[in-house]
């Protein structure tokens, strides 16, 4: 399971969908941008603010003309759509991420390390 | 922290206008879009920046073309399925229940 390691963008994460979407890392699928191109390919990785790695992907641009890239990163801001592949359980996905950014969080137990987000000490 | 069907809801009140989503989770609902697009789909989950999974998708793209001699516009549009979106939410105009047409 891939979690960020920033604490920011964990709880960006964790409290939008975008955790779906994390969840999604190697899935085929397809990200219609907001130019009207579109990228089919394999996700390889997605941030907190959207940004989208695809790899083996196939690019149809606003015109048609269709290319094939080994890599392709689009700003989270461009991406109009993605669609999601029909064997994804989405409740199960967003759990198993929630699951994993949790394992992160409390790492070592109740009382070790440094704390995410740390008690009120009583005065 | 965002809603989805399968999740249980933390307050039963309307209070702010994303509750009313809320109301409409796992119902079809409507939404416009920006540059002219609009989806037709049933709502599987919500998020505050209004990020949402559709399931059973149809898009309609409006597009209008000007005839070149009468110079009157034509409206064309473009449906096409999907079977599960996710949509982000910045290009989300407007959501409401399905229009009834007539």
């Amino acid at each position: 399971m891939e979690v960020s390691h920033s604490v920011k963008e964990r709880t960006i994460a964790e409290n939008s969908l975008v955790i779906l979407l994390q969840g999604l890392h190697g899935q085929v699928t397809t990200v219609d941008l907001r130019d009207e191109s579109t990228a089919t390919g394999r996700i390889t990785n997605v941030d907190a603010f959207m940004n989208v790695r695809l790899a083996e992907v196939t690019f149809t641009d606003r015109q048609g003309t269709v290319s094939h890239l080994d890599e392709l990163f689009v700003t989270g801001r461009n991406v109009r759509y993605v669609h999601i592949p029909d064997e994804v359980d989405i409740r199960a996905t967003i759990e198993r991420q929630l699951q994993a950014i949790h394992r992160v969080r409390y790492f070592g137990g109740r009382d070790k390390g440094r704390k995410e987000f740390p008690r009120a000490k009583h005065k | 922290f965002f809603n989805f069907t399968f999740q249980q809801q933390t307050t039963n009140t309307v209070e702010e206008p994303l509750d009313l989503i809320r109301l409409s989770l796992d119902e079809r609902i409507y939404v416009k879009m920006r540059n002219d697009r609009e989806l037709r789909g049933r709502l599987h989950a919500y998020d505050q920046h209004l990020n949402m999974i559709l399931g059973d998708v149809e898009e309609t793209v409006t597009t209008i073309e000007i005839d070149e001699e009468t110079y009157e516009e034509i409206y064309k549009s473009t449906k096409r399925n999907i079977p599960m979106l996710f949509v982000r939410g910045d290009g989300v105009v407007l959501v409401a229940p399905p229009l009834r047409v007539g």
